[in-house]
């Protein structure tokens, strides 16, 4: 008489069992009260014992199994005896592997964008996006999946480029570049497609730079008057002064330069300085000079003529978002151009420390590239030299620069009468694609003012 | 011979047409000229034109691989047929269709076909159509021994003999499917019996004798045309070349040269121009000058061709639709 | 306007086309006495007699000869083939002669024939009777494919089907015979090449055929509740295919998914995916996803047949949602 073997009563509680573990095998002789399989509940994992004597003829429910319980696991025959049909029939197979709920296994929202390291991933409009607006995709960062780049993505990396100013034309080569060495690219005039700034000019910037980084030269302001050159010598272009020279040339052919001058009488500023220097430099420990004086004033006349300091960047007139006026500094091997950053916004005191800093880091060699290319206006000033006036060549990619000449006593004609005044003959030199003869004669005519009446001018200052 | 004399002499100028065209397109082929395949019809002449000869150009045929016989016998002309195997903008078809896609809509040619027994249910429905238009004519669906084991063949077979379409299936029987013989390829050892299997009559030929060949496919338009339905005329016939121009030694791979050597013997153009002659229907001087004008013809034919200018490239996308 | 069911409009079709010109006749399996496997001939061979409504012997072959021969010599038939899945048995008279016949004789004649076959799963027809293999045909140089999913456009498209004097394949979905809708009276044409938008909208595109359409209208409903605006396009017809249309569509929104009953590979969407990467890459703003059965045969079972093998709304939804991630 076949016995069964069920899942025992495990418990008020327990409703289920797994069959951990099966001790005996099918065919196996067992004993009543021997341990047959190993049973696991939500409570605890049991030994359930043989009910009876005989063989264990089939094992319905395999390891592994979760069964309620009273379910039939086993069948015991006695020796000879043969399995009832019913329990042929009963039991349920190993399945092979948990099926997995109707998973679509069908591709269609499947999307590996399988990429290795360091591969960017973008979605076709995105690059394209990014390819038009010369933005290169490492800059982005992408939020799709897999953290691919979105075509928002890259609209709002532009949106964000287009708030920090105006459209810069950078090509992605050029971009990396200048990241690199620390240029700002923003001040760099573009050679490329629609005044994009390419690699070139990214190294040109840089060469500009480089041609000053020579040796230093000693602190006296006059560099020496004796040339190092002799006569027959041929000197072969260093690739420094073969891009100025080119810069230069194409400063000057590519922008029609005119020139403006006026005389500003300088008896007023000069008495304000002599009122002032001792008190200042004792007090900020700065001494302030008729250059920071100039620089001011330009700063605030450009301010009011913002057409002065601006850039032409292919089609477009580029005005620049910060007043950086340049001081131009004569170094060995040639002119170096440091620039006070935001020049309107400083205190002259300010404006003496930046002047004195550069200049004094420019003759020893020690400027960074940025404090070179950050200028968007130039004074150029040949003062101290026996010069009455000059013209200047515009600094690529600057619209306008500020000569001037010595202050000397000149005699002029006021009211009738000749006197004597000290006087300073300044230029002004403007790209005359985009500068009219009108505005610049407003803006010399301005800064003339200015220096003529200090009191008015820079009361807001200090 | 109850036949008139002017149709004796156009069924021997028909057979002398097929065969120097076939012949100078073994001269060219060995030259390289052809481009693409050729399968000539020498030595079944008598099949085509013994056919043909009962149609006129508003009956129809349906045509195959081995088309060039067909479409002269049924009045496709020596030029364009010659343009269109060089490739050339003058062919039938413009130079689209080459030698296995001859057509001549106009002489009711509607084309050879390069499946095998893809004809067959074409021909079935051109004659259904006849049928339903109720007009005078029939259509001529030629096969071979090789076709006639397609399934598409004995669907056409059945659904003509049950519509009583009127068609006429001539099945030229020349013992070989390109290489395989006959007896290898199907267990019956006439093509006719087959007939029977679709409640039609099927009469065997000697497909070397043009007369017998349009004798019985006479009886046969008679039928079709008096809407008893179709026939299955088996030819028996041979090729004496290869199956394509290149397989080698005119099919010595698989076949004798004593047996092509007497197949030759009966050459349906030799044997035919004895017979006119024994039975003085036309004298040897008669008979050399149509010869000799038919080869004149092939040569202006395909010097015609060879002056005809290639399809321009942009042709490749022109005639898809209508 | 009055409602016809798609089967109604087919016959409706046929009978005015068969009254309007004597040359039309029909062939096929069972479309005389028995109106139609799927009864959309009914009543045709009462009314028009067995000489224009020809009950044919199961000979896919001859059937399609028959059309393409008669309709050489003058004829227009209408030839049937009961379901696509018999296509292969006469492919050789569909694609070697139907479709190549006026190219490769170099125009000299033409071929207007119409060839009516059904397709489409949902009946247990397993896998005989339930594909869905248009898109294999698209291949073919030299037929027209036709792919109706609604009673007004199968009506129209058939009437057009039958003035060109092309061979047209008229592929009819066995699942939306039952479908209700508009149907003018009367006769008029519905262009080929033509794709209609069923939907406008602009975050997602879904291009979807035969019955698919529906299935795509119902998820874009659902799920213009979430704000998300599906436009939908039914090509009407894959060949010739309006390209235009589906392309201005997907520039609108850069995201498309095409459902299509086709197995996987080489399925429908497969080329207009192709297309899209083609002319229109600058505008993937996503992946192309196509929403297909798998690549098995039917399976006859209701629950793999219906649960897994058609496409439904569930995996159109879910594709949906994926390209979303995309924006």
């Amino acid at each position: 008489m076949a016995v069964e073997v069920v899942l025992p009563a495990l418990g008020l509680t327990v409703e289920k069992g797994t069959i951990l573990k099966w001790l005996k095998r099918e065919g196996d002789i067992v004993t009543k009260g021997e341990s047959l399989f190993e049973v696991e509940t939500e409570k605890v994992t049991t030994e359930v014992e043989s009910p009876a004597s005989g063989i264990l003829k089939k094992i319905l429910i395999p390891e592994g199994i979760e069964v309620p319980i009273l379910t039939v696991v086993a069948v015991i025959t006695k020796q000879g005896e043969s399995l009832p049909d019913k329990y042929d029939m009963m039991g349920i197979q190993k399945p092979q592997k948990k099926e997995e709920p109707v998973q679509i296994h069908i591709q269609e929202a499947s999307f590996s964008m399988s990429s290795g390291p360091g591969e960017i991933k973008a979605l076709p409009a995105a690059r394209w996006l990014a390819k038009e607006e010369g933005v290169s995709l490492s800059l982005i960062k992408g939020s799709g999946p897999g953290r691919s780049i979105l075509l928002k993505d890259v609209k709002s990396f532009l949106a964000k480029e287009a708030q920090r100013g105006p459209k810069i034309l950078i090509t992605p080569t050029a971009r990396k570049l200048a990241d690199k060495k620390g240029i700002p690219f923003t001040s760099i005039q573009g050679t490329g497609i629609s005044g994009r700034v390419v690699k070139a000019d990214v190294l040109e910037a840089e060469a500009r730079f480089k041609l000053a980084e020579t040796r230093p030269v000693p602190t006296s302001v006059k560099p020496s008057g004796l040339s190092k050159y002799k006569l027959g010598q041929i000197v072969p272009m260093s690739s420094i002064r073969k891009v100025i020279a080119k810069r230069m040339a194409q400063s000057k052919f590519t922008a029609p330069h005119v020139y403006f001058f006026n005389d500003v009488n300088m008896e007023k500023l000069l008495a304000l300085r002599e009122d002032v220097v001792t008190d200042l430099e004792e007090k900020e420990g700065i001494r302030i000079s008729i250059n920071d004086f100039f620089i001011k004033a330009v700063a605030l006349s450009l301010k009011e003529y913002p057409i002065l300091n601006s850039m032409v960047s292919g089609e477009e007139i580029r005005i620049l978002p910060e007043i950086n006026v340049g001081l131009a500094v004569a170094m060995e091997n040639g002119l170096i151009v440091p620039a006070i950053p935001k020049a309107d916004q400083l205190g002259l005191v300010e404006i003496a420390r930046y002047r004195s800093d550069l200049v004094e880091r420019a003759r020893e060699a020690r400027l960074t590239i940025e404090e070179t290319e950050r200028g968007t206006f130039t004074i150029s000033s040949l003062a101290q030299f026996d010069i009455t006036f000059f013209t200047a060549i515009l600094n690529p990619p600057q619209s306008g620069i500020l000569t001037v000449g010595k202050v000397e006593e000149r005699p002029v004609v006021r009211g009738g009468q000749v006197m004597i005044q000290r006087m300073v003959r300044q230029g002004l030199s403007v790209d005359h694609r985009i500068i009219d003869g009108a505005v610049a004669a407003q803006f010399l005519q301005s800064l003339k003012k200015k220096l003529e009446n200090p009191y008015s001018s820079f009361f807001s200052i200090c | 011979m109850k036949v008139a004399k002017e149709l004796l002499l156009e069924m021997l100028k028909k057979m002398l047409e097929i065969r120097y065209f076939e012949e100078k397109v073994v001269d060219q082929y060995a030259r390289g000229a052809v481009p693409g395949l050729a399968h000539l019809y020498i030595g079944e002449e008598a099949v085509a034109v013994g056919a043909c000869m009962n149609l006129t150009d508003e009956d129809y045929i349906t045509s195959t691989h081995r088309g060039h016989g067909h479409c002269i016998a049924k009045g496709g002309e020596l030029k364009p047929m010659m343009a269109e195997l060089f490739g050339k903008k003058t062919g039938y078809c413009k130079g689209k269709g080459g030698s296995m896609h001859i057509a001549a809509f106009d002489k009711g040619i509607l084309g050879a076909m390069g499946i095998v027994g893809s004809g067959g249910p074409i021909a079935v429905g051109a004659a259904l159509g006849i049928k339903k238009q109720n007009l005078d004519r029939v259509v001529i669906c030629f096969f071979g021994d090789g076709a006639s084991n397609e399934g598409a063949t004995h669907e056409a077979m059945n659904f003509a003999s049950l519509h009583k379409v009127p068609i006429i299936f001539v099945c030229e029987n020349n013992l070989y499917g390109i290489s395989v013989a006959q007896h290898r390829h199907q267990a019956i050892k006439d093509i006719a019996v087959r007939a029977a299997g679709y409640n039609m009559p099927g009469v065997i030929v000697d497909g070397m004798d043009v007369l017998a060949v349009y004798e019985e496919v006479k009886e046969a338009v008679k039928r079709a045309k008096s809407g008893k339905g179709p026939t299955l005329v088996e030819c028996k016939t041979y090729r004496f070349r290869g199956h394509h121009e290149g397989d080698p030694n005119m099919g010595l791979r698989y076949r004798t040269k004593e047996e092509i050597a007497d197949w030759r013997r009966r050459c349906p153009i030799e044997t035919f121009k004895q017979k006119l002659i024994k039975q003085m229907v036309a004298k040897k001087k008669e008979i050399d000058e149509i010869e000799e004008d038919v080869k004149r013809r092939v040569e202006e034919a395909f010097v015609y061709a060879m002056e005809s200018p290639f399809p321009d490239p942009e042709e490749t996308l022109e005639d898809l639709f209508a | 306007m009055r409602e016809l069911t798609f089967r109604e409009a087919v016959v409706e079709a046929l009978d005015i086309a068969m009254q309007r010109d004597p040359k039309i006749f029909l062939l096929g399996e069972d479309i005389g006495y028995y109106g139609g496997l799927f009864q959309a001939t009914q009543g045709l061979m009462q009314k028009y007699g067995e000489d224009r409504v020809m009950d044919s012997p199961i000979s896919e072959s001859a059937i399609l000869g028959a059309g393409i021969g008669s309709a050489i010599v003058g004829m227009h038939p209408i030839v049937e083939i009961m379901n696509v899945d018999f296509m292969p048995v006469c492919m050789d008279q569909l694609v070697n002669q139907a479709a190549k016949m006026r190219y490769m004789f170099g125009g000299q004649m033409k071929i207007p024939l119409v060839i009516r076959t059904t397709c489409g799963a949902g009946r247990g027809g397993a896998a005989h009777h339930a594909q869905a293999i248009h898109a294999v045909f698209m291949h073919f140089p030299g037929i027209k494919i036709v792919v109706p999913a609604t009673p007004y456009d199968v009506k129209g498209l058939l009437f057009t089907a039958i003035e060109d004097e092309n061979p047209v394949l008229f592929i009819e979905d066995k699942m939306m015979y039952n479908v209700k809708g508009e149907v003018p009276e009367g006769y008029y044409t519905v262009p080929f090449g033509q794709a209609v938008i069923r939907q406008k909208g602009k975050d997602v595109t879904i291009v979807a055929t035969l019955r698919m359409v529906h299935k795509a209208l119902t998820v874009a409903e659902e799920m213009e509740k979430e704000g998300i605006a599906i436009e939908v396009v039914d090509p009407r017809t894959l060949c010739p295919l309006d390209k235009d249309t589906i392309i201005n569509s997907f520039k609108k929104t850069g995201k498309l998914v095409i459902v299509d009953e086709g197995n996987r590979v080489g399925n429908f969407g497969s080329e207009i995916a192709s297309i899209i990467a083609e002319e229109a890459v600058e505008y993937i703003q996503a992946p192309i996803l196509k929403v297909t059965a798998p690549h098995v045969p039917v399976p006859y079972s209701p629950v793999l047949e219906k649960e897994f093998y058609i496409p439904n709304e569930e995996r159109i939804k879910k594709a949906v949602y994926r390209v979303l991630e995309f924006s």
